[in-house]
């Protein structure tokens, strides 16, 4: 591991420690979001940043797309690139998805979500240079993708019907959450990765582990699919 | 660097993942997830595992407090019950205009709580409310007439251990808040 990186680790690893103990005092508080949302009209920027870093700490397929993104990504710099990317996608489209008053089918958009994942196990087993004969601009797909993840965040806030007052602030805070929620969801597995990439198994699993991702991918194409169409029916 | 420097896969390695990942998926799909979360369970052991119950539970629509056919602010009547679970607080709002006139009586089935009837003017951003009134009661009747618009209504506090009931009588110009 490259001195830099575990700085970065060592960093994330207090900020980590400072937020665990605000997560733990708002356990279990789901009905109570629900309820909030519902009755809630105004600004409020807090509960706001606390549901989208919730939804993003919770929001496994936001994080298993994650995962096949930093995967092969060595250094703090290009880890920070990459998530920039994706922060960037998913922050346009959540902000002009709610505020434009876009709809989205929650399925399909989920669906495609699902297809990020496969896309990305895919190329992380060097499928597409093999396929193609080149690796399509990783950046380019990263970023695309998170404009795909941006429009699922928007059909999860849109769901509540929120009330006009304060809505830009409280979308704008909601997406703060989303990314405070994916810098510590992120601290975790970078945790984790960094520990299994100084035994010689993290790339000899590297063909299992992109495969499940796949296979993840595809589950959540088949569960959202079949739920697009029964809600069609 | 707009690419992963990452190890290349035979095409034998390539095909057999995507299989092995496509299998698995259905595999599961077919097995629990569809099972759990749609009820449909074509191989039924979705039933065997007991998962097709999460999807029946889900299927039962919990009934809303209060459907008014029409939400208009033209005068109306409503007597709604509510519930307030135990150890929670719960708002009812009502939608008024400014100088709006409402004839209200709300009464428990003997429990009191602690309330407070208040409103919050429209558009307004700091979390500012006035309070009408503020007690521990088990029923309460009156009238307002708001000395702005926005929402208007009462919080409820249920500090018992059971769920506690509120029948709340209301009529005047309002829409209820959803």
């Amino acid at each position: 591991m490259k001195p830099s990186s575990s700085s970065f680790i060592r960093l994330l690893l207090v900020i980590l420690g400072l937020t665990a103990s605000f997560a733990l005092l708002a356990h279990g508080v789901d009905e109570d979001t629900r309820q909030f949302l519902m009755v809630h009209q105004g600004t409020s920027i807090i509960p706001f940043m606390y549901i989208g870093a919730k939804h993003m700490i919770a929001g496994y397929d936001h994080l298993l797309f994650l995962v096949g993104v930093i995967f092969f990504l060595f250094n703090t710099r290009d880890i920070l690139i990459y998530v920039s990317l994706f922060t960037l996608g998913h922050s346009i489209t959540l902000l002009y998805g709610v505020l434009g008053g876009i709809n989205v089918n929650p399925y399909l958009i989920d669906a495609i979500i699902g297809f990020s994942i496969v896309y990305k196990g895919f190329d992380n087993l060097g499928g597409f240079k093999r396929l193609l004969g080149y690796q399509p601009n990783t950046k380019v797909a990263v970023m695309v993708f998170g404009l795909f993840h941006g429009f699922g965040l928007a059909t999860k806030i849109q769901e509540f019907d929120l009330p006009t007052d304060g809505l830009i602030t409280n979308i704008l805070a909601f997406n703060i959450g989303v990314e405070i929620g994916q810098f510590i969801a992120l601290g975790l597995i970078l945790i984790g990765i960094s520990f299994w990439r100084r035994y010689p198994g993290y790339l000899h699993f590297s063909t299992a582990t992109n495969t499940l991702l796949m296979s993840s991918g595809l589950m959540l194409i088949g569960f959202q699919l079949s739920g697009y169409f029964i809600s069609q029916n | 660097m707009n690419t992963n420097n990452i190890p290349t896969q035979s095409a034998t390695t390539l095909i057999k993942a995507s299989i092995a990942a496509t299998l698995f998926a259905i595999v599961v799909l077919v097995i629990v997830i569809l099972p759990a979360e749609y009820n449909i369970d074509p191989t039924g052991i979705g039933k065997i595992l007991n998962l097709t119950s999460i999807a029946e539970a889900s299927e039962i629509t919990p009934v809303k407090e209060a459907s008014p056919a029409e939400q208009t602010v033209s005068e109306r009547t409503d007597t709604v019950d509510i519930e307030i679970p135990a150890h929670k607080g719960l708002e009812y709002k009502l939608l008024m205009e400014k100088h709006a006139h409402l004839e209200y009586a709300w009464t428990t089935d003997g429990e009191e709580l602690y309330f407070d009837f208040h409103g919050e003017p429209r558009g307004d951003t700091t979390g500012y409310f006035e309070s009408f009134a503020i007690t521990t009661s088990n029923n309460m009747k009156g009238s307002l007439t708001t000395p702005f618009a926005g929402s208007h209504g009462w919080y409820w506090k249920n500090e018992t251990d059971a769920p506690v009931i509120v029948t709340l009588s209301i009529k005047g110009s309002y829409v209820l808040k959803p």
